[in-house]
């Protein structure tokens, strides 16, 4: 019953979340496009759970404790009003893409090939993902961190039914009397243990294991919206297929799955969702898109502390498709201010976000060739990209990949600077923080893959057609 | 949607779409299934290849060798200096003798053209850790032969000889020595006296790659494809026959274009994809082993089982017991144990009462932030006191706090600050 109820209370979240979205659209032709139906699953997930955690901190700023009643019931109530809405808006197009989704999914209309490929992979996606949840439901939180910082605060906000303080050593040791709480990095966001603490509060008690299940249904979801926005751009639907099992098949995103605790999976998602969402805009300049982006950068910034730099990181790529005239040397101003910037702050020796700056440069090659090329953490993604970015240099700036190359150049730039100028440059030599920092990268540097290599492959292969058989929305 | 995917292959333009002409003449191309086995077979070849190579590099003597592996296992090892003892099939060292040195030696009788690598397995090393191999040969048995030992994720790797010129002879014995001191028990399983023919070394590099990864703490981190230290990891070699491939597609279009039907781009796609899939099937593999694993340890059991199935399942089962004791509100508790691992575990299963830890030291703070009413767990902490008579508990540094003995247990006691 617990069990049926923890599933019940992420689907409400999950629906939630779609609702939202299908509420904010205001185009009822949006859901035929090319994967939007995907594209709405997924990201529903993820806004619904920064909607859910949201609404818990609001109940906690109430005085309100947390319970089935006060956090689901709200929740319901919502989702029913949105949906309502949403069928209001667009009853025409939902059953149209109601209809059309199992030819979609049986893939009738694709030639054979395709359709057993296509196949094969929903398997061996299947196939992990039922690995997973296996792992997910079975063991109890495993990872350190996961038990001294993240956890910590979801089982005292369980307990207490509200939102306590966490402070450092000396504030705690200076207040005796005072109901304040102590943990290993006190000054962690609360986003990724409120939804520990919801789903002990589905349960009614604190499970090590079972409170993770959120984990497992980010990756889920983080599939749809990956094959989604691939769909959006054009890919066609075994190819999207392909780029999410890339994805979703890299060996440190599935550790952190399986492994679950930490908010480096969360942090990854959520930033890839982001950049997506701020690209759709771009396209589309729909305001549904650009809430979408608002709603999941202001996630990035309270998942962990680097996404608030994360999400500046974003900006070079937007301002260049924002103001396509300008947008690149604008681009590279902002590239030129922020080396000017980096250079000053390490000069001053500063703590930023717990990262000590300093300015002798001294990149840990050595660290970062094994983590990246030799160690199975990221199956051959590193090789592939460095493949693409010779192969199609010439379209790396190209109208249609401006964007994205520089979201991706300035991520790995913020990466290397971190690892040659502070403090971190320790932690990858002794691999404990590379692959988890570059964990928040890497589907956008999977994507940015894909694309690239395809935009230097389409016009060598003009005998390969571009578009399969149209199936709405699939 | 972008502008490139809307191109349909009408719109491409005059020039390209001739170009591209020629391989799609359908009288002209080989069928579909003809390509696939060219480019399976070009893939094959290269990897035949590269293996060859990495042979004629990693072969020290003969590639087909008559002699075969002698190992040597815990029995036959002789701890001269240093302090340890045998614990089931392994020799444990604790510490080094005065001059710091931890020496282990073995008897052998082979000859050294027979046996050109020596893999010591030994554990628990430092990155930095001074380790030699030690021998004596019949040529000059007056003289003790030796060189560095190689050490990878903290175990020793094999060390080849065929070249040290005082690798000759007859080998009589062989030792390892390790220098300074031991932040660790070390952990000798035996040595092996290798051949190092071309099989074998296949066969080590299969077992490296194969080897199952079971979850550990590191994992969050890294994943490190079977055993943590490698010689060739699996990726650098597939990445090896996927761009050696692609390169031979390259090659093979520019004298005969129409040897494929596909675009020289969908090969690549598919070498990189099957090199990719090779890596995820290995990945598979592992987690499915690793859901063995779980299950042998978790499955069947309720959320308190498996804590106490856990590796700090002592520790859950002493807490549980302080639990019982102590208020169902939340209190302060300060946790005092040597171990950090214990020390952060107990604070979460304490939570949510209000606990304070030193993540990182076991140091406790001083008596003055210690307060009545607050509560003291002491679990596997060396250096703490209890004065039952006087009520008084102790700790380095002269601490000392009134205290009431609430719970005590072999290795943990709870008190009560008054």
């Amino acid at each position: 019953m617990e069990i049926a109820l923890l599933w019940l209370g992420w689907l409400l979240v999950w629906m939630f979340g779609i609702a939202v979205l299908l509420a904010l659209s205001t185009r009822t032709s949006t859901l035929s496009d090319d994967g939007e139906t995907a594209f709405v699953i997924g990201a529903g997930f993820f806004v619904g759970q920064f909607l859910l955690t949201l609404w818990m901190r609001a109940l906690a700023v109430a005085g309100i404790s947390f319970g089935r009643v006060s956090i689901g019931g709200a929740l319901l109530a919502a989702t029913a009003i949105l949906a309502w809405l949403a069928w209001r808006r667009h009853r025409n197009m939902l059953v149209d893409v109601l209809r059309a989704a199992p030819r979609g999914l049986a893939g009738s209309d694709l030639p054979k090939e395709q359709r057993a490929l296509r196949y094969a992979i929903v398997a061996w996606l299947a196939l992990r993902f039922a690995l997973l949840l296996i792992e997910v439901l079975r063991r109890p939180l495993y990872p350190w961190d996961a038990w001294t910082q993240w956890a910590t605060k979801a089982r005292v906000w369980y307990g207490e039914r509200t939102m306590v303080p966490f402070v450092d050593a000396s504030q705690w040791l200076a207040a005796p009397g005072t109901n304040l709480w102590f943990d290993a990095a006190p000054h962690y966001p609360g986003t990724v243990p409120l939804t520990q603490v919801w789903s002990a509060t589905l349960l009614g008690r604190f499970d090590d294991a079972l409170i993770n299940l959120p984990w497992w249904l980010t990756a889920i979801a983080f599939g749809f919206a990956v094959y989604g926005f691939l769909r959006g751009r054009g890919l066609g639907r075994v190819g999207a297929l392909v780029a999410t099992w890339l994805v979703l098949s890299l060996p440190i995103l599935d550790a952190h799955v399986a492994l679950a605790g930490y908010a480096d999976l969360a942090m990854a998602t959520y930033l890839t969702l982001t950049a997506f969402a701020a690209l759709r805009f771009v396209q589309s300049r729909r305001a549904s898109d650009l809430v979408l982006a608002l709603v999941l950068a202001a996630a990035c910034t309270v998942i962990k502390n680097p996404g608030k730099i994360w999400i500046l990181m974003l900006l070079p790529g937007l301002v260049a498709a924002l103001v396509p005239r300008y947008g690149l040397r604008l681009a590279g101003a902002m590239f030129a201010l922020a080396a000017a910037a980096a250079l000053v702050l390490t000069r001053t020796g500063l703590t930023i976000l717990g990262y000590h700056l300093q300015l002798d440069f001294d990149m840990p090659w050595n660290g970062l060739a094994e983590a990246y090329f030799m160690f199975a953490n990221w199956h051959l993604l590193f090789y592939g990209a460095l493949a693409v970015a010779v192969l199609a240099w010439r379209r790396l700036l190209s109208p249609e990949l401006a964007s994205l190359t520089l979201i991706v150049a300035a991520g790995l730039a913020f990466l290397m600077f971190g690892f040659a100028f502070t403090n971190a440059r320790a932690w990858v030599e002794d691999q404990s923080t590379v692959n988890r920092a570059t964990l928040h990268l890497a589907p956008l540097i999977v994507v940015w893959m894909v694309l690239a290599f395809r935009a230097w492959a389409l016009p060598r292969s003009p005998a390969h057609p571009v578009h399969e058989p149209a199936a709405a929305g699939a | 949607m972008t502008g490139r995917s809307t191109i349909s292959p009408a719109a491409v333009p005059p020039a390209e779409a001739t170009i591209a002409a020629p391989p799609v003449a359908p009288t002209a191309s080989p069928p579909r299934n003809r390509d696939v086995l060219r480019a399976a077979s070009i893939a094959v070849a290269v990897l035949i290849v590269c293996i060859a190579a990495y042979l004629a590099l990693a072969v020290p003597g003969a590639w087909f060798p008559r002699a075969a592996p002698k190992s040597a296992g815990v029995k036959q090892l002789t701890l001269v200096r240093g302090t340890g003892r045998v614990v089931g099939n392994a020799l444990v060292v604790t510490a080094p003798d005065a001059a710091g040195i931890a020496l282990v030696s073995v008897t052998t009788d082979f000859r050294s053209t027979d046996y050109p690598g020596i893999d010591w397995s030994v554990s628990g090393l430092r990155e930095d850790a001074d380790v030699r191999l030690l021998w004596r040969n019949d040529f000059q048995p007056e003289k003790l032969a030796s060189a560095p030992i190689g050490v990878e994720a903290g175990r020793t790797i094999t060390t080849v000889l065929a070249h040290d010129p005082a690798w000759i002879g007859h080998i009589d014995g062989v030792a390892l020595a390790i220098h300074g001191t031991l932040p660790q028990r070390i952990v000798i399983r035996g040595v092996t006296a290798k051949p190092m023919g071309a099989i074998e070394i296949l066969r080590d590099r299969l077992g490296e790659w194969f080897a199952f990864e079971r979850w550990n703490g590191a994992s969050i981190n890294t994943i490190a494809g079977g055993k943590d230290y490698q010689r060739l990891p699996l990726p650098v070699l597939l990445a090896l026959v996927v761009l050696a491939s692609g390169i031979v597609v390259v090659a093979i279009r520019r004298f005969r274009p129409d040897a494929f039907r596909a675009a020289t781009p969908a090969l690549l796609a598919a070498f990189f994809l099957v090199g990719w899939l090779l890596l995820d099937a290995r990945w598979t593999w592992n987690l499915l082993r690793q859901e063995r694993d779980t299950a042998a340890q978790y499955a069947g059991k309720d959320a308190r089982d498996k804590r106490l199935a856990n590796d700090d399942g002592p520790l859950f089962a002493f807490i549980e017991k302080a639990l019982a004791v102590l208020p169902s509100k939340p209190v302060r508790i300060f946790i005092a144990s040597d171990a950090d691992y214990l020390r952060d575990r107990a604070a979460y299963h304490l939570y949510p009462h209000r606990v304070f830890f030193d993540p990182r030291s076991n140091a406790l703070p001083p008596a003055t932030d210690l307060h009545p009413g607050d509560w003291l767990l002491v679990y596997e902490q060396h250096g703490i006191q209890f004065d039952r008579a006087q009520g008084k508990v102790r700790w380095d540094g002269g601490q000392i706090v009134n205290a009431e003995l609430k719970l005590v247990e072999p290795g943990g006691a709870l008190f009560l600050v008054r």
